[in-house]
């Protein structure tokens, strides 16, 4: 009989140690997914503006984000944030933005409904107008306002046609200052670069910037809303921002290497 | 102990596997031993059941406003992205200087344009009021065309446009005309025959072409005008509109000052005076390319539309009643 209680006892110490092993397991993760919940809920209840003055949301906000951007961006935005001059994809770190000054808030905006993607809320008032396909402007005066871009930029230009160029670029005929603004220096609000900047979005060659006036560009940014959660939209605005402002955590290095 | 092998049906190895087990947990554990195992296995298989339900996402519980909205509106989210953007917009304000009674003031209102949108769904309006529906198409149709606008055209797909559709980039002509009617058995000889009128008509265009005066030859003949009241130049479309296809077809074959010969109708002989006429010219293309641009993105969206449409319609159920066609 003593034997056989023994035996019993053994059994159910064998048995309850590893019960007691995976009732911590899932105690632990339980911890871990209420903190994680926590904090998903308190990025998305926080206004934008004041998220910054949370280092634990930013954390919280980079490392969610980082695999989605691998996901879900790279592809157009590349890996490195680098941008793709082929399709007009900017670059996402360096703090030039296109539209609005790269606050949460309208990184946000831009993830939720887009550019120009057909959602009535995308930010879709302007595009840069076919000047040379649509016949307002000539080859040669493309040529000049190239010219007149060079010598904005501080990079090798002749004088006589970037002159020119300059006084196209002031014409009230063409309005180029009117998007680009009266010191070129572009205008936030209907997503006119700065022309000063030698950064440019659809590469900065002199004929790239040729083919950038005479066909035009109409980039799209698909809206988001719908594919990503609010979550993880919230947390994506708060990693690009903090990228371009140069806080987030962690290299773009090593978010392409997570990704 | 081996297991008898019964079966007339072939032994699998699963089975065979299976046979083995039995009596090496009948060794391992004697009968007090599996009665306490027995609830063990349970309570790990609860255990394992509770944890998936804990990890499992729950419902999402909407007697709360969910993160990220401001407000909730018969379950329905107000976002708080939005709210963002509309107290900006209505105080034209940065939203962080804003005070509380501005914010208040336009969840309000963003409470009563959600609640006036479900009493539209409730309505039934996307069903019922035309505008509605149109203003949903349009909506659609340009969510489709989106992508399309993104990829500027090449001069040479402009051109290839143009050459197809060379028809839609010329100018619309002018003419200013007479349009002179002699009604058989009119009021100056009852009992004129269609021939009879024909020879007085011909007789009237050989004087007029001779330069006699056209009130003269009308007073003369019994001719009426029959052009409209305003005597002044026409586009070709509205000269179309007035002659009818036959006269209309005539004229543009008239140059300014010419006599068209007598055309018989159903109301009687008509003679046409073109008093001053400019035919409609094609325009090249380096004048139309600005029209032929706009064309050219207004055809990619139409084609994006099509296309779109052409897919719904494969995924619907589409019932016509019979006699009905589409």
């Amino acid at each position: 009989m003593a034997r056989g209680a023994g035996s019993r006892w053994r059994l159910l110490a064998g048995l309850a140690l590893p019960l007691l092993l995976a009732a911590a397991l899932a105690g632990w993760a339980l911890q871990a997914r209420w903190h994680r919940d926590a904090l998903a809920r308190a990025l998305l209840r926080t206004y934008p503006q004041d998220i910054d003055a949370n280092p634990a949301l930013v954390r919280f906000a980079d490392e969610e984000a980082k695999p989605l951007f691998a996901r879900n961006c790279a592809v157009c935005h590349g890996a490195q944030m680098q941008g793709n001059p082929l399709i007009g994809a900017p670059a996402l770190v360096g703090g030039h933005w296109l539209w609005g000054n790269g606050s949460v808030f309208q990184i946000e905006r831009i993830l939720l409904y887009g550019i120009r993607s057909g959602q009535p809320q995308a930010l879709n008032v302007t595009e840069m107008p076919a000047f040379g396909l649509m016949g307002r402007l000539t080859a040669g005066q493309v040529h000049e306002l190239v010219q007149y871009l060079m010598k904005l930029n501080h990079r090798p230009y002749d004088a006589e046609t970037a002159n020119a160029g300059q006084t196209l670029f002031y014409s009230q005929l063409y309005g180029c200052y009117d998007c680009h603004g009266t010191d070129a220096r572009g205008e936030a609000d209907y997503g006119a670069p700065n022309l000063t900047a030698n950064y440019w979005n659809n590469g900065g060659s002199e004929q790239d910037i040729y083919d950038s006036i005479f066909y035009g560009r109409h980039r799209v940014m698909p809206a988001w809303q719908g594919r990503l959660s609010l979550e993880q939209i919230r947390a994506l605005a708060v990693y690009l921002h903090g990228l371009s402002h140069g806080s987030a955590q962690g290299s773009v290095q090593g978010s392409a290497e997570r990704g | 102990m081996a297991v008898p092998h019964t079966s007339m049906h072939p032994v699998t190895s699963a089975s065979r596997r299976s046979r083995r087990l039995l009596p090496q947990l009948s060794r391992w554990a004697s009968p007090a031993q599996r009665r306490v195992a027995l609830p063990v296995v349970g309570m790990i298989s609860g255990l394992l059941v509770a944890g998936i339900g804990l990890f499992h996402h729950a419902a999402r519980d909407l007697t709360q406003v969910p993160p990220g909205y401001v407000a909730l509106v018969n379950q329905q989210g107000v976002l708080m992205s939005d709210f963002i953007s509309q107290t900006a917009t209505e105080t034209e304000e940065p939203f962080t200087q804003t005070t509380a009674a501005q914010r208040a003031h336009v969840l309000h209102e963003m409470i009563d344009k959600e609640l006036l949108v479900q009493r539209a769904l409730a309505l039934d309006l996307p069903e019922t009021t035309e505008e509605v529906r149109t203003t949903m198409a349009d909506a659609v149709d340009a969510q489709a065309a989106a992508p399309t606008q993104a990829v500027q055209p090449t001069e040479a797909q402009l051109r290839a446009y143009y050459n197809a559709h060379r028809d839609r980039y010329s100018s619309q002509g002018t003419m200013t005309v007479l349009n002179l009617v002699l009604h058989v058995g009119g009021y100056q000889n009852a009992d004129q025959t269609v021939a009879q009128a024909q020879a007085d008509a011909v007789e009237a265009v050989y004087q007029l072409r001779s330069g006699a005066a056209v009130s003269y030859v009308m007073e003369h003949f019994g001719l009426v005008d029959a052009s409209p009241q305003y005597d002044s130049q026409q586009l070709d479309f509205a000269a179309k509109l007035h002659l009818g296809a036959q006269l209309y077809q005539v004229a543009t074959m008239l140059g300014s000052g010419e006599v068209s010969d007598p055309i018989v109708q159903n109301d009687g002989v008509h003679v046409l005076v073109m008093q001053q006429r400019q035919p409609a010219a094609v325009e090249d293309f380096p004048n139309a390319r600005a029209q032929v641009y706009n064309d050219y993105r207004i055809a990619l969206t139409d084609q994006a539309a099509r296309q779109n449409l052409k897919f719904l319609r494969s995924q619907a159920q589409i019932l016509l009643a019979p006699g009905q066609s589409e």
